[in-house]
């Protein structure tokens, strides 16, 4: 090899007769579609390993030994290499493709959902021989069988492309789906009894290129050319994935996920997908609503917030709280803290329920976004819940990273994750003490490894060795019943680690753009404390308020009169049921802004402002990362249901005050010149950044310091509580989506089986579990991934919830397993 | 949950140790299971599953592209009758009615006592011997209609000790032990040639020297 | 105006009340004029007028729901929603049949575009157009009014001015092309073959074949209506 050819970093093509210039190793059909020559497809999919199933991309490519039919999503480009994408071969190659594919497909394209956007109706009609010389029997199945909750498979328009199945193996790693058979008979298809129970299902129905797996929450509600689309961001959880929300009537019927590179990549999780189905429920709130006798009852808006501003007007400032605000835009965010904070005068301001971590934690420390964190050859230390059940989208985003890319993944968890079987290494600390494993790993990475957490000194050092190239720490918090400062001093200790940066796991849809708007004690907008001043506002706080767990302390004592729940359900989520139910009960006034009735809204709200859902405001979201991507008005909101910046600026105006903002832009616009980090937030650069976003850098805030809290030993009695989040959960978002209400398992306690016989039980026993806080019923279920001297049970599950056993005020909660 | 019995546990476990990925050893697993109950049964899938780190719907996916493995209960003794041309010239068609007929059974139907089952099958590669065919994959070659009364109730009483019932590969179970294994590694994780190749070249030296 | 030209309008108008009226003898039905014909002019073969929704021999739904005729709808004054079939007491045969079908006679031009796309003929044209509405809720039509009997015939709905065999030749359907691709039917003008009440004869110079099938179906004006 020359020199010169040395340099050269790219493959030159001849593509129809014009010579282009290709990446190495890239495949023909990419590098064809680069440059502006589409070849049809089926089974090739950009984000998934090619198999050559369908035949369908087939391109005369000659190499140097004569021209020859090749299936241009196997081969990468070759130097000199000439490719023929229209001649007569390839051609009759691709008639003759079609027609076998659609020798056994029924082309009852009127019933099937994918009709009018089916990629193998439009290549059919591009590439096709437009007959068929077909007269025998089709093949013949049952009409859809219902593969799992949400998906329906008609296995008589499977072309077998393999995209659903590759999917589920490589994608997802849930391989609940597999081609069975062979032959004339190959068909997909699920083991018997065991359904494609995965979070990931939808996503196959996204790719598939025929109608054979279609959604049932969109089943025959629309034809695609009755679909008006968007490009918007999901709402469901904090990754900000990319979606396209689609609706006719006034009605989303449907959220399809959009690629984009720094986020999703067109994945979504099922509880993305399909959580739009909360927002057409009939139990949306449409009127607010004012307590009367003890019941809530309908009424308009003039007098509910003719109520609102009374029960505000001359309050003491420290007598106020506001307790949610993740479920909000950053423009409503912003209005309601400039309403606390700027109007009222109240620091009591707090996005998360005191199962998030400290704001120092996530603003406070370097931090990471995911294609960091997902560069080959990094490590990703999981400091958190299981990604899998919390963050979807981000969870395939590291499974692929892992399995293809050779990043390596340590995991610091109470349990075993979803990331488990491809983790480097799985080290599961006693709960609470994940502070000190990861203060170990860091003496191990030294050269000091010593036991720690429980974790025997030789794991950590393997944990330690296996260390390479930059670090990013996925931080959350992993389990509600261990305080965060646990959490924070583990964060503290592996920030010691070279280059590492830190991806936050709060999971609540846009609780990171909350923390950039200052929806926190000591916190304003643009990530500055308190001292650092907001010249749009006409007051700041002095003192640093206090966080939802000292709200609902001082309003359990009497000491607040005035509680905003805004879009939280402190009864249901905050991880200590008796003091939030407490808090709510000694609260004076509480008023609530929320879209659907929620348990907390139900029992203690004397007011409640009916707000508009994520699909029905313009606005912007913030994701985990700290990406801004657009959010945009689909459809408009039930009823009376507002804005929750117009409630936010109405009540200001009522009290005297004006917030000066008039629509989304104009807070946007306010934001970019109170908040130096999002100066370069113009509406320009949300415009370039439709698809990807704007990724906000930079904070004010000061790292977090250590706690120097210890965890005290349990004794031999008792179990250590791990409460994790399960993706599908007693949620009110959740339980009013028609398709996933069911699919909330019921509370169950996990142990790992060698404690089953220190305690004489047996899986499937029913038992009763006692904490210091409270005492709950259910049974027993076995998993070796709950490491003994834990027990494991989800939070907010049908039955019950396990935050009747948790104390916030305790670091950890031991509790005692006995037959019912 | 549990379906292999304490024996075939312990063999399938030796099984999955000669494979650097427990998946590998799907379709021995399988055999074995099909050995223990003559079919393979959906617990045993599951089984198999757990024990190669995988799901059962991929054990049955990987399993029912073989035709050898069946996933429904079949007889005892499968008979398979070659009506593929060299048999059919030669009376394949006939000998298969003449089983239908004699056992009153259907090509794939099983006998109610569960001791038959008769399968229509093509070439099975014994055409010089035509008509030709196999019971639990043992050859009975150039067959009339009275040498297979005579088989049918051979196997009825006992005598056919050479063909062991459905499921079972050979009469003797190889084991192979730890050290005798082929050594194989993971493609990703092969530092140095397959050890059977340097096997081969090691033989073949002892050949020339 | 103050040239008391005004008084020529009117009379012109005056004038005309005793003129013979455009409309020959149609009385809509009602009869004003005691004694004298209520008669309606011929119309051509192929006029396009209200839709009707049809039916199988069974009684089951043409309809699918599949909105191609919504989809084509020039005027889009087509409003369909399909549903799944319960598998129990299907309205249609398969999965799907149309749960919502309206159409606005506001909107509609009876262009016909609907019967073309049609891939059941489930909805075909009447040649009634002497109906009219005093509010515009009453100008959609829903699949109530639209649906034939189960003896195939449209509806005679009360504002509808039907006379006696007005309502046959209800399932003429017709297309340009043919559905299965097959090239010899390409410029193929024809006419539907299937069951249904009163059939059209094909005109001059279009095919006499039925449907996309080969077989020479039987001449419309053999098969009894009903």
């Amino acid at each position: 090899m020359t020199a010169v050819e040395n340099e050269k970093s790219t493959v030159t093509v001849t593509l129809n007769g014009v010579e282009i210039e290709a990446n190495p190793g890239e495949l023909l059909i990419d590098a064809a579609e680069r440059h502006g020559t589409y070849i049809p497809r089926f089974c090739y999919h950009s984000r998934m390993k090619s198999v050559g199933m369908c035949r369908m991309c087939l391109v005369e490519v000659d190499s140097g030994r004569g021209p020859a039919l090749q299936p241009s999503c196997m081969i990468p480009v070759g130097e000199g290499m000439t490719v023929d994408t229209e001649s007569e071969a390839t051609k009759k190659a691709q008639d003759g493709v079609l027609e076998f594919l659609l020798i056994n497909h029924p082309l009852d394209c009127p019933v099937c959902d994918k009709g009018g956007e089916c990629p193998l109706q439009d290549q059919t009609v591009a590439f096709g021989p437009g007959e068929s010389r077909f007269v025998e029997e089709k093949r013949h199945y049952e009409k859809p069988i219902p593969i799992s909750d949400t998906v329906y498979l008609d296995r008589e328009r499977c072309i077998l492309c393999d995209r659903c199945t590759r999917f589920a193996d490589d994608v997802a790693g849930d391989t609940l789906i597999h081609f069975m058979d062979r032959g004339n008979s190959t068909q997909v298809n699920t083991f018997p009894d065991e359904p494609f129970a995965s979070y990931f299902s939808g996503n196959t129905v996204q790719i598939c290129p025929v109608g054979a797996l279609t959604a049932k929450p969109y089943r025959f509600k629309a034809r695609p050319w009755d679909l008006e689309e968007t490009i918007s961001t999901a709402w469901i959880d904090s990754v900000g994935s990319r979606v396209t929300i689609q609706s006719s009537r006034n009605q989303v019927l449907r959220l399809l996920g959009v690629d984009a590179d720094s986020v999703n990549w067109g994945w979504l999780s099922d509880k993305e997908r399909f959580g739009f189905e909360a927002l057409n429920s009939e139990d949306r709130l449409t009127a607010p609503m004012v307590r009367v006798d003890g019941r809530l009852e309908a009424t308009g808006w003039a007098p509910a917030l003719a109520a609102a501003t009374d029960a505000l007007r001359d309050v003491d400032p420290a007598r106020i709280g506001v307790i949610g605000g993740a479920r909000l835009t950053n423009e409503s965010q912003y209005a309601w803290t400039k309403l606390a904070k700027g109007v009222l005068g109240t620091d009591n301001v707090d996005a998360q329920l005191g199962d998030g971590l400290p704001v120092e934690a996530v603003l406070g420390l370097p931090r990471a976004t995911i294609n960091q964190a997902c560069t080959p050859g990094r490590t990703v230390i999981l400091v958190g819940p299981d990604p899998k059940e919390d963050l979807g989208a981000l969870f395939l985003r590291l499974r692929h990273a892992v399995v293809n890319d050779g990043t390596t993944l340590i995991e610091l968890t109470p349990t075993r994750t979803g990331l488990s079987t491809i983790a480097a290494h799985s080290l599961h600390p006693k709960p609470g003490e994940v502070d000190l494993l990861a203060a170990a790993l860091v003496d191990a990475v030294s050269g000091d490894a010593h036991d720690a957490a429980g974790v025997p000194a030789n794991a950590i050092a393997a944990a330690a060795a296996s260390i390479s190239g930059p670090v990013t720490v996925v931080l959350g918090r992993a389990s509600v019943a261990e305080s965060a400062a646990v959490t924070v001093d583990a964060a503290i200790a592996l920030s010691q680690l070279e280059g590492v940066g830190f991806l936050s796991a709060l999971r609540r849809g846009n609780v990171h753009g909350a923390l950039d708007m200052g929806m926190a004690p000591g916190l304003l907008p643009g990530r500055v404390p308190l001292r650092a001043g907001c010249d749009a506002f006409d007051q700041v706080p002095t003192e640093v308020g206090m966080d939802t767990i000292a709200m609902l302390e001082a309003a359990a004592s009497g000491d607040l009169d005035v509680l905003v729940l805004l879009g939280s359900d402190p009864l249901s989520d905050v991880p200590d049921a008796d003091l939030a139910e407490r808090g709510l009960a000694g609260a004076g006034t509480v008023i609530a802004v929320e879209m659907l009735p929620n348990a907390s809204t139900l029992t203690h709200a004397d007011l409640v402002l009916p707000a508009a859902a994520p699909t029905e405001v313009d606005g912007t979201f913030t994701n985990l990362e700290g990406r801004v991507s657009v959010a945009e008005q689909k459809v408009t909101p039930p009823g009376t249901a507002r804005a929750d910046w117009m409630i936010a600026a109405e009540l200001a105006l009522r009290l005297g005050a004006d917030l000066g903002v008039e629509s989304p832009e104009s807070i946007r616009a306010e934001i970019a010149v109170v908040s130096p980090v999002h100066a370069k937030l113009t509406e320009t650069a949300l415009a370039d950044g439709r698809v990807e976003g704007v990724l906000i850098s930079g904070s004010s805030i000061e790292a977090p310091t250590a706690s120097g809290s210890t965890t005290p030993a349990n004794d031999a009695y008792s179990l250590r509580l791990v409460a994790a989040r399960r993706m599908y959960d007693n949620g009110t978002m959740l339980q009013a989506s028609a398709s996933s209400a069911g699919l909330a398992a019921s509370v169950k306690v996990t142990l790992n089986p060698t404690d089953f016989e220190k305690l004489g039980l047996d899986a499937g026993t029913v038992v009763k579990v006692i904490s210091g806080r409270g005492e709950l019923m259910a049974p027993l279920a076995a998993d070796f991934g709950v490491p003994a001297g834990s027990a494991m049970i989800p939070t907010n599950a049908p039955g019950s919830n396990v935050n009747t056993l948790i104390d916030a005020s305790a670091s950890v909660t031991d509790v005692r397993v006995e037959r019912a | 949950m549990s379906y292999f019995t304490a024996e075939n546990l312990e063999t399938a476990h030796e099984i999955i140790s000669r494979y650097p990925r427990k998946k590998s050893a799907l379709i021995p697993l399988l055999h074995l299971a099909q050995e223990q109950e003559g079919w393979v049964t959906d617990n045993a899938m599951r089984q198999i599953a757990e024990l190669a780190d995988t799901t059962p719907a991929e054990v049955k996916g990987t399993g029912s592209f073989y035709e050898m493995f069946k996933f429904h209960p079949v007889g005892a003794y499968m008979i398979n009758v070659c009506t593929n041309l060299a048999c059919q010239l030669l009376g394949g068609e006939e000998l298969l009615a003449h089983a239908e007929e004699s056992l009153g059974i259907k090509a794939g139907g099983t006998t109610a006592d569960g001791m038959f089952t008769i399968e229509d099958v093509e070439c099975i590669a014994a055409c010089t011997e035509a008509p030709c065919l196999q019971v639990n994959y043992r050859y009975k070659l150039r067959l009339t209609a009275d040498d297979l009364d005579q088989l049918i109730d051979d196997i009825r009483n006992g005598r056919a000790t050479d063909i062991p019932e459905h499921g079972t590969l050979g009469l003797v179970r190889q084991h192979i032990p730890a050290g005798a294994g082929a050594g194989i590694v993971a493609p990703e994780q092969a530092t140095e040639r397959p050890v059977w190749l340097a096997r081969n070249d090691a033989a073949a030296e002892g050949r020339e020297g | 105006m103050a040239d008391g030209s005004y008084l020529k309008g009117f009379g012109v108008t005056f004038k005309k009340l005793f003129e013979d009226r455009v409309t020959g003898d149609y009385r809509g039905g009602k009869g004003l004029e005691k004694g004298k014909p209520d008669e309606k002019r011929p119309k051509a073969d192929r006029l396009h007028g209200r839709h009707v929704l049809n039916r199988y021999e069974d009684g089951m739904e043409k309809c699918i729901g599949c909105e191609l005729c919504a989809g084509v709808c020039p005027a889009k004054c087509i409003y369909v929603r399909g549903a799944d079939n319960n598998p129990e007491a299907p309205t249609s045969p398969g999965e799907r049949f149309g749960y919502v079908y309206e159409i606005n006679y506001l909107r509609c031009i009876h262009c016909d575009l609907c019967v073309e796309a049609c891939p059941t003929q489930a909805i075909t044209e009447s040649k009634l157009f002497e109906f009219s509405f005093t509010n515009r809720s009453d100008a959609i039509y829903t699949k109530n009014e639209l649906l034939v009997g189960d003896d195939g015939k449209p509806q005679q709905l009360p504002w509808e001015d039907w006379r006696d065999g007005e309502d046959t030749m209800t399932s003429g359907w017709m297309r340009a092309t043919s559905p299965a691709g097959d090239h010899r039917y390409e410029g193929v003008v024809h006419w539907a073959g299937e069951l249904g009440y009163g059939l059209r004869d094909p005109e001059t110079g279009q095919s006499a074949e039925a449907n996309d099938d080969e077989g020479a179906r039987p001449a419309a004006s053999s098969v009894e209506h009903g």
